[in-house]
């Protein structure tokens, strides 16, 4: 009936207003606690030295960009992947890939919508392929993907616009995540001694808090200007980093419930791709499209070094599990570890 | 009347309103002040600095990557 239109459409109209109301409401009252900057409690904190970090290895093996890597436990190992054929995986672009805690298997995906698992094998008459698990379906690319704390479980994301949670030895979806409203390009599990939670950024700008047990988005910001590219959590758990196309990269903490700090420059024009800590959070390592990797002291604000070496766009950075090193991975086919 | 309109509608409402419960949700969680986030980041930074090896580095002879005799392979 034409009434009941009228009634939807209504609802439709409250609707909306009631939550624009309440995002207003939100940003009252988070802007009430706003009291100080990170950078001015910063101050009385000590300078940091003079830095002296070098490209300690370059590792040439891929045929083409390397897209991802990710450090194994042991400290030592690392896996990286690229846009390129390999035998082991039919598709050309493999954008995520991730260690088992254990060490003993991998997984990858990307162009595929897949996450599949790889135990690992150093014999070299086995064929990897051939034990190669098929865990995770998406409906459109992978872009991330890690384990949670054991090897039985995958949390993933996608250009579909969700997260997943995964059971790896059955392949049976456990949780899912929906609220992006469009891809999903990176996510962070939370430091296992602050609980079940994960973060993760998107092309709609926004980052969110997700609760794995009940699905549901706990917090979300939405400061960035453009798609966020890589999320990471501050070591102690209570707050986590963003690089973003706008050039920027961000500092949200979780218990304020805003963005606290803002590391950026007028003279960096270029998408940051890909930021990690320091193990004390000090330092935040940022890759670029612009080839460079900054380095931000994570408390005051301000860069304290900008690190030159990749010939092409900087597109993965990881610290490894011990701190003494961070490694970058670039379009340029190469990986570097710096210390 | 238009059947096909309620499906569009009903999508989008049902959408509206988890919008809404999702920022109710959100409104009535607690937080602290900034001035106490940004003192516990500090105070984790200043726990944990020492620990850092790219901040206080380690002797070179204890950091393999600094140390020139191992190599990289690919396994």
């Amino acid at each position: 009936m034409a009434a009941d239109g009228l009634h939807e459409n209504e609802t439709l109209a409250s609707l909306k207003s009631e939550a624009e109301s309440l995002k207003g409401k939100l940003e009252e009252e988070r802007a009430k606690l706003h009291d100080v900057e990170l950078h001015q409690v910063a101050e009385r904190v000590e300078a940091l030295g003079q830095f002296v970090m070098k490209t300690r290895r370059t590792l040439k093996g891929h045929g083409n960009k390397v897209l991802c890597m990710d450090w194994c436990k042991d400290k030592r190992r690392l896996v990286s992947s690229s846009q390129e054929h390999a035998v082991t995986m039919p598709c050309t672009w493999v954008m995520a890939c991730a260690y088992a805690p254990s060490g003993c298997a991998i997984a990858c995906g990307g162009l595929d919508n897949k996450c599949s698992v790889y135990p690992l094998t150093f014999d070299k008459n086995e064929n990897m392929a051939a034990k190669k698990k098929s865990v995770a379906m998406h409906t459109n690319y992978l872009s991330a993907c890690s384990f949670t704390n054991s090897d039985m479980q995958i949390l993933t994301a996608s250009g579909d616009g969700t997260c997943a949670l995964w059971d790896v030895e059955s392949g049976q979806l456990l949780q899912s995540f929906h609220g992006h409203g469009a891809d999903v390009l990176c996510l962070d599990l939370a430091p296992s001694e602050t609980g079940n939670t994960f973060v993760s950024g998107g092309c709609d700008k926004k980052a969110m808090v997700w609760d794995m047990r009940s699905g549901q988005c706990v917090q979300a910001f939405e400061t960035h200007e453009s798609d966020i590219n890589s999320v990471r959590y501050y070591p102690s758990g209570d707050a986590f980093a963003s690089g973003s196309d706008d050039a920027t990269c961000r500092l949200y903490d979780l218990r304020a419930d805003r963005e606290v700090a803002i590391y950026s420059k007028e003279s960096i024009i270029f998408g940051a791709s890909s930021v990690d800590f320091s193990l004390s959070g000090r330092l935040l390592f940022a890759g670029y499209n612009d080839y460079t990797i900054n380095v931000w002291d994570v408390l005051k604000g301000s860069r304290v070094s900008i690190l030159f070496g990749h010939e092409n766009r900087v597109s993965t950075l990881r610290v490894s599990p011990d701190g003494t090193a961070f490694c970058s991975g670039s379009w340029d086919h190469t990986l570097r570890v710096w210390a | 009347m238009k059947e096909g309109m309620p499906n569009n509608s009903t999508a989008s409402i049902s959408q509206a309103r988890k919008a809404v419960e999702q920022l109710k949700m959100e409104a009535c969680r607690d937080r602290v002040k900034v001035s106490q986030a940004a003192a516990d980041l500090l105070a984790y930074c200043e726990a944990h600095v020492r620990e850092d090896p790219l901040i206080i580095p380690v002797p070179a002879s204890e950091n393999p990557f600094r140390e020139k005799k191992f190599f990289c392979t690919i396994l």
